[in-house]
């Protein structure tokens, strides 16, 4: 997975959305943005904020789930 | 934007009488004028709101010798265009309408010229030569087009109530029909709830001459597969669909020969339709607005807000429980279908506003949602589909606490609801796993109905509309896939017919949609999926593409779907006695579809 299209997406994602007060929310938010657009699934230990934060970490996670890590 | 209508009859002469009876009948689609054509085997009807040559554009209109005849409702917005390219390949043009278009455009490139029109239309073409009707539909169902056949003819026209006209035509209703109605919200062309009675379908064309009866699509609503978009920048994407935008809206805002005004609904589609006008045009615009007396219902402060950005001459109309109530027979009348919400009754009031303030032809931000995703339902189907992947996750469910945030108190916040509702059929192999929710909730309707209706609707074997889905959509993303659903059930019978043609014309008003232009649609079902529903942003692309023109809280405000008060409007005290009379037990035993 190619980071700069990583933080592309999560660029164009954080201009628009509203954040949510609730750091559970919010991840489950970030989420089904990441397996729609990368055709992955996350586990629910992936689902977590403190992951989504950065581009090179969710480029990392999402090449681990596509098994090319 | 007129009315049409028409009988074709191999057997013998036409009845002019019943013509005219016919065409009486949508009078209202056409208080200008009307117009009379008829041969030894066909008779053209035309009811005349004159929009584009208000001097030289009467109908039925023919060629150059008299062999083509046509009668047409609706605009092509590229005729000039058309009509410069016809001039070259040497056609004569009598008048400056797009009617004329239509028979040079038949006579040169036949069936094909329907994929070269811009426009939305209902047209009837008759070939006196060769015996032969044409008939065609634009490719969203912006304009009805009814038809029943007879063993040796047709009779047609923009309305039912116009075939209805002839007595010998079988009044019943189809089964069904009717239980597409109480699923789909609408029946899908080409049924109605009238039995024997048929619609062409939306992007079709049918040919009746002594061969028989034919029919065939133009145009079909597609999308790539996943992936396999042709265009991935998003930058590039906004900048393009902005350009087609500008010239849809431009194209329906310059091409009249009367003034034409806008709606504003204060939601991102209307405000960025009536900014297009207002910052490309020069052209002074004027404004119109539904509020409700309800405040839960009402965007009121958002309207007045982007008319002052614009500087628009705007008007409103405030609409209570009470006034919905009142009119709701009218429109009945004007819809001639089953309606399972009161929605249409306020947008008919709305053009009754527009028409007495003196215009007859409004833009509107109407087919954005479904071209562009902004439906809830999109939203909810991508938090089903993210559900269904484990089902039994706590997290997992939680994603239903994210849809409605415009709403105080929404029911998916209730875990117990989200579970009951969005939580059943969560199967991410289903192709309609968008649509299930909606349709399951409608079909509760079904229950009601009468012994007899049901064992009707038992034997009716209604047609699966997701058996019509092209083989390739198993490939396409699951949002394009809701897409496809959306533009061929509730697009077409209903927001476009109940709540938009038939409210419309019902005041002799004509509605111009921007995001429903060829190249809008063709360019927009071309997208990857995220650039209409990024994450749970809808009409991401939409907001991108005009951030400079709207302001910042008409674009990041929650959606907000048109909803009306439905049930205090029928059921609070002071209702009208008409609603009384019609659901008293004598009264709904003797319609015969629903049990007392």
């Amino acid at each position: 997975m190619n980071r700069d299209i990583v933080e592309q997406i999560l660029q164009d994602y954080e201009a628009f959305r509203r954040p949510d007060t609730d750091p559970e929310l919010e991840a489950v938010r970030a989420a089904i943005l990441i397996e729609d657009v990368f055709d992955v699934t996350l586990s629910d230990a992936d689902i977590d904020q403190a992951l989504f934060g950065d581009g090179s970490v969710i480029a990392a996670l999402v090449a681990r789930l596509r098994g090319v890590a | 934007m007129c009315g049409v209508c028409g009988i074709v009859s191999y057997s013998s002469p036409p009845d002019l009488p019943l013509l005219r009876r016919m065409t009486g009948r949508i009078a209202h689609r056409g208080p200008d004028g009307n117009g009379y054509y008829r041969d030894r085997h066909a008779a053209l009807g035309h009811t005349r709101l004159a929009i584009i040559d208000t001097a030289g554009g009467a109908q039925p209109l023919c060629n150059e010798d008299g062999t083509m005849w046509v009668t047409f409702n609706g605009e092509i917005f590229n005729y000039v265009e058309l009509r410069e390219e016809l001039r070259g390949r040497g056609h004569t043009f009598r008048t400056a309408s797009d009617t004329e278009v239509i028979v040079h455009a038949w006579e040169q490139w036949g069936e094909g010229c329907f994929s070269r029109f811009n426009g939305q239309w209902a047209i009837a073409l008759w070939d006196r030569r060769a015996e032969r009707l044409v008939l065609s539909r634009d490719r969203l169902g912006v304009r009805p087009l009814f038809f029943i056949r007879r063993p040796a003819g047709l009779l047609f026209a923009s309305e039912v109530k116009s075939i209805f006209a002839d007595p010998s035509v079988e009044r019943a209703f189809d089964s069904a029909g009717l239980d597409q109605t109480f699923t789909y919200w609408s029946p899908v062309a080409p049924r109605t709830v009238f039995r024997g009675i048929e619609q062409l379908e939306p992007g079709h064309y049918a040919i009746l001459d002594r061969d028989g009866f034919r029919k065939a699509p133009y145009w079909r609503i597609t999308f790539p597969k996943r992936g396999c978009e042709p265009a991935q920048d998003a930058r590039e994407n906004a900048a393009a669909l902005r350009e087609r935008i500008i010239e849809a809206t431009r194209l329906r805002f310059l091409r009249s020969d009367v003034p034409v005004g806008a709606y504003l609904s204060g939601g991102i589609d209307s405000s960025v339709t009536a900014a297009v006008i207002a910052r490309y045009t020069g052209v002074p615009l004027h404004t119109f607005s539904l509020r409700f007396s309800d405040s839960e219902f009402d965007e009121g402060q958002h309207q007045k807000k982007m008319s002052a950005v614009l500087g628009t001459q705007h008007q409103d109309i405030v609409v209570s429980a009470s006034d919905i109530a009142a009119v709701f027979p009218e429109v009945i009348r004007h819809a001639e279908t089953p309606i399972v919400r009161a929605a249409p009754a306020p947008l008919l009031l709305l053009s009754q506003l527009v028409r007495e303030n003196g215009y007859k032809v409004v833009v509107t931000g109407e087919g954005a949602d479904e071209v562009l995703a902004g439906y809830d339902l999109f939203r909810e189907a991508r938090v089903r589909l993210f559900w269904s992947r484990d089902p039994g996750s706590v997290k997992r469910t939680r994603a239903a606490e994210l849809l409605y945030p415009w709403m105080t108190r929404s029911p998916a916040r209730i875990p117990a609801f989200a579970r009951s509702f969005f939580g059943r059929h969560l199967d991410p192999g289903d192709p309609a796993l968008s649509h299930r929710p909606r349709w399951d909730s409608t079909s509760v309707i079904k229950n009601m109905l009468s012994d007899g209706l049901r064992d009707e609707i038992g034997r009716a074997h209604t047609e699966d509309v997701v058996a019509r889905m092209p083989p390739g959509s198993k490939d396409w993303d699951p949002l394009s896939r809701g897409q496809w659903l959306e533009m061929t059930t509730l697009l077409a019978g209903y927001i476009l017919a109940s709540q938009g043609d038939r409210m419309l014309m019902a005041n002799s008003v004509e509605g111009r949609f921007p995001f429903l232009d060829r190249d809008v649609v063709d360019f927009a079902n071309a997208l990857p999926a995220r650039h209409k529903l990024l994450g749970l942003e809808e009409k991401y692309l939409l907001k991108r593409a005009f951030a400079d023109l709207i302001p910042d809280d008409i674009i990041h405000r929650p959606k907000q779907s048109y909803r009306v008060p439905d049930a205090a409007s029928f059921f609070a005290a002071g209702r009208p006695a008409w609603f009384d009379k019609a659901m008293s037990e004598r009264a709904v035993t003797e319609a015969g579809v629903f049990e007392p």
